[in-house]
């Protein structure tokens, strides 16, 4: 993902890229990934394999011409945008989802490193627009506790809510539930557990900036309190659940974790990071209490995407008249 | 140039939407469908050939400082011809079209043929680069629309394509509902684009 490591020696003809820090993002997302699998059934895993396969033969064929590796964050791109697919969602939509994530996410702005927007979250608000019948409308509930999806293709799928609907309609489920991931729900997002224990890691690895999770995690959090104390006081009626189920539900954790923390697309200077993680942050509680959209974490990480580059350009910009005034002062005294 | 060179630049060599990138208000918002293609680039046609023959006309007698107003005031007369006209016998079309068909006036492929072709060159001239220009819009503004309207309803002008193929294949179509909303119009912009930009470079 970074500079760094792409200087990594490789193997000269080889087909991928190998980027250690993209690899170890997807094994870190292979937790929630086999969670997945456990909860809804094998098909879930059907769809993982399809995004995979179709995300690294859009990346081939854009660069099999210019004889270069495909490049390992290609894995990453289409584990996330498999993770946040509902369960029942129809196979060529998962392909178109993820050609379109890759190619107009990615390589049409020249390839990896070189993307203004999350491509993961490119394609997903591609298809979300798109084919809003087949990302919403049918859920796989939750059911018994073992096997549950093992020794099912796919878990019997209803028109139901999702626990982060539940939440807004005033019918939550129980946080453990939401925590472990025992609920329904796109493929990976149910589980917190999981999600944030890859997340600890690949924070403590640092492929992930720790600013840029604490700024968002912290705004939305502080504004959904506030939120959820004028609702309690009577003085709104949002019916704004509270912090800790808005944490727990919906693609929170894997938003603040993996999505908002891609370093191609996120601020690159500190202070932007806080500004940045603070934009999503404050538009993903907005619009999920004020908005359309039962979820508000794809849009708010698309925004803050967008102001990225101003906000780095700004605090450049002010870094550089700081020192330069500091400079001058030091003359003037010496 | 003769008159054969004047008609046809418009309509590839220099095309107003794919070549000289003019006009993109009217081409990214209108066309949601085939039929508002060809709606407002006739429309837009209309305007160009009859501003292109009357500042033709008047070139010699209009000062160059107040030029630019006077070329305004008589693009505006005809769009309101048009547009009255269009409210009058196309009232479903005037409908789709809306706010779109006012703001003719300011397109700027109109006002760039007045400045940059009809103050310079006569009558006949004028009328046929005019011609030229404005069949160029409309293919592009119909290539545009169809393009839109066959991912995102399955249909061109009404008529059932790809639903139909996909159903006489056992399968049933879902349309790709961004490709009639705005970002479909720059995703199939930049996509025709870069294919004609490709064929030109092979031509080269």
């Amino acid at each position: 993902m970074t500079e760094k490591t792409s200087a990594g020696a490789v193997k000269k003809q080889s087909w991928v890229k190998y980027q250690k820090p993209n690899v170890e993002v997807t094994l870190a997302l292979l937790p929630p990934a086999l969670f997945g699998v456990y909860n809804f059934g094998w098909r879930a895993l059907l769809v993982i394999l399809v995004a995979q396969v179709f995300g690294f033969a859009t990346e081939f064929a854009f660069v099999y011409r210019q004889k270069k590796p495909v490049t390992a964050a290609v894995f990453v791109t289409s584990m996330l945008f498999a993770l946040i697919m509902p369960p029942t969602i129809p196979l060529w939509i998962v392909a178109v989802g993820v050609v379109f994530a890759v190619t107009f996410g990615k390589m049409v702005f020249g390839g990896f490193g070189q993307n203004p927007f999350n491509p993961a979250m490119t394609g997903r608000a591609f298809v979300y627009i798109s084919f809003p019948v087949a990302m919403t409308a049918r859920w796989s509930q939750a059911a018994d506790l073992w096997p549950r999806g093992l020794d099912n293709y796919l878990v019997d799928a209803l028109t139901g809510a999702t626990p982060l609907t539940a939440g807004a309609q005033g019918a939550p489920v129980p946080y453990w539930q939401a925590f472990f991931g025992f609920t329904g729900g796109s493929i990976g997002e149910t589980s917190f557990l999981l999600i944030a224990l890859g997340g600890a890691y690949i924070l403590y690895k640092k492929y992930a900036n720790w600013r840029i999770v604490v700024a968002t995690a912290g705004t939305a959090i502080v504004l959904q309190t506030i939120l959820y104390l004028t609702d309690n006081f009577g003085l709104t009626d949002h019916h704004a659940v509270d912090p800790l189920y808005m944490t727990l539900t919906g693609g929170f954790g894997l938003g603040v974790f993996y999505m908002a923390t891609d370093p191609v697309s996120s601020a690159s200077t500190d202070t932007g990071r806080w500004i940045y993680g603070a934009i999503i942050g404050v538009a993903t509680v907005v619009i999920r209490s004020f908005g359309n959209f039962p979820e508000g974490f794809m849009f708010a990480v698309l925004l803050g995407n967008t102001f990225a580059p101003i906000v780095d350009h700004t605090v450049r910009e002010r870094n550089k008249a700081k020192r330069a005034a500091a400079a001058l002062r030091k003359g003037a005294t010496t | 140039m003769g008159y054969a060179a004047e008609f046809s630049k418009g309509i590839i060599k220099e095309n107003p939407v794919f070549k000289l990138v003019l006009g993109m208000c009217p081409t990214l918002a209108v066309t949601t469908s085939a039929e508002n293609g060809i709606g407002m680039g006739l429309a837009a046609m209309f305007v160009l050939v009859c501003s292109n023959a009357i500042v033709s006309l008047i070139r010699n007698i209009v000062p160059g400082k107040v030029r630019i107003p006077v070329f305004i005031v008589v693009i505006a007369s005809f769009v309101t011809i048009v547009d009255l006209t269009m409210n009058a016998f196309f009232h479903p079309l005037h409908k789709a079209l809306g706010l779109f068909i006012p703001l003719i006036v300011v397109n700027c492929i109109i006002l760039g043929r007045a400045e940059a072709f009809a103050n310079r060159n006569p009558v006949l001239a004028s009328i046929v680069d005019g011609l030229g220009m404005g069949i160029g819009f409309t293919l592009a503004l119909f290539i545009l629309g169809s393009v839109r309207e066959l991912l995102g309803n399955g249909t061109i002008l009404g008529v059932n394509i790809l639903g139909a193929a996909l159903s006489a294949a056992g399968m049933t179509f879902s349309p790709v509902i961004v490709m009639i909303l705005p970002p479909g119009a720059f995703i199939a912009l930049g996509l025709i684009l870069g294919v004609i930009n490709r064929m030109r470079r092979a031509e080269a």
